[in-house]
């Protein structure tokens, strides 16, 4: 893992970023900053490291009770999903476009809500 | 509340076949379930889809499937609040639940007569609370 003189980083699989493990406030990274993809290597069905080893794509945004960001994520090959904080450096911008995507492609008429 | 049908499905994953058939179950509980966060009964057959497993009225959902719909192999049996709200490429809104027991996270497509104005509270909850930091806002905002 971390060494005193090595740098610990890996290399995102969808738009291979070379990405430093720890983000700014020195927690471990999961996803990818630029593109917010990640990899499925762990089992959180019945824990443990996973044999699938696949792109997850990010499908949505979550908020937690305290206000934070997570970002929801599918593996494109088993389906699984899973959910990590977002970090300070993310990019800003696929994290709004994925919180408006369910806005702007609504399944029922919004002019309703106004009379609400 | 007439769901949108879109000329361009062509890319769209066939629906997973149905190995559980709920309507052949035996007892009380045959045609419906009891939600466990409003206790409403409801119906299983849903417009628009045929894999309800949450209440169209608070959209809570109890986590008895594993790795695959409607295997019932989970023995966590907790229940599961709605999360987030995502979207399929063809416009499709999925519900995405977390059990409040174990943790685990699971998708399911909306029905027809899910509450609108809950779906839509749960889709505007990340642009109530901005939980980047408000400057992102501000930048987004001037894009």
């Amino acid at each position: 893992m971390t060494d005193n003189f090595l740098i610990d980083t890996f290399t995102c699989v969808w738009c291979g970023l070379t990405v430093h493990a720890r983000a700014a406030g020195g927690q471990r990274r999961n996803h990818c900053p630029s593109c917010l993809h990640s990899r499925h290597v762990h089992d959180h069905v019945e824990g443990g490291p996973s044999t699938c080893g696949a792109r997850m794509s990010p499908i949505s945004i979550a908020v937690l009770r305290t206000g934070d960001w997570t970002v929801v994520h599918r593996c494109v090959r088993c389906d699984e999903l899973t959910s990590s904080p977002v970090a300070e450096d993310d990019n800003r911008l696929i994290l709004m476009r994925m919180a408006v995507r369910p806005l702007a492609q609504p399944p029922f008429p919004l002019e309703a809500f106004g009379d609400l | 509340m007439a769901r949108r049908t879109r000329a361009d499905d062509r890319g769209r994953r066939a629906q997973r076949p149905k190995d559980v058939l709920h309507g052949q179950r035996s007892g009380h509980r045959e045609q419906d379930f009891r939600c466990v966060g409003c206790r409403l009964v409801v119906p299983l057959a849903a417009p628009g889809t045929a894999h309800r497993n949450h209440c169209p009225t608070c959209l809570a959902s109890l986590h008895v499937d594993g790795r695959v719909p409607g295997d019932r192999a989970a023995a966590c049996r907790g229940r599961m609040a709605p999360l987030s709200v995502s979207v399929r490429p063809d416009g499709e809104w999925l519900l995405v639940h977390e059990c409040l027991s174990c943790g685990e996270l699971s998708a399911n497509r909306i029905a027809g007569d899910d509450n609108a104005l809950a779906l839509m509270r749960l889709a505007l909850r990340p642009l109530r609370d901005p939980g980047v930091p408000g400057a992102a806002h501000a930048v987004l905002l001037g894009l």
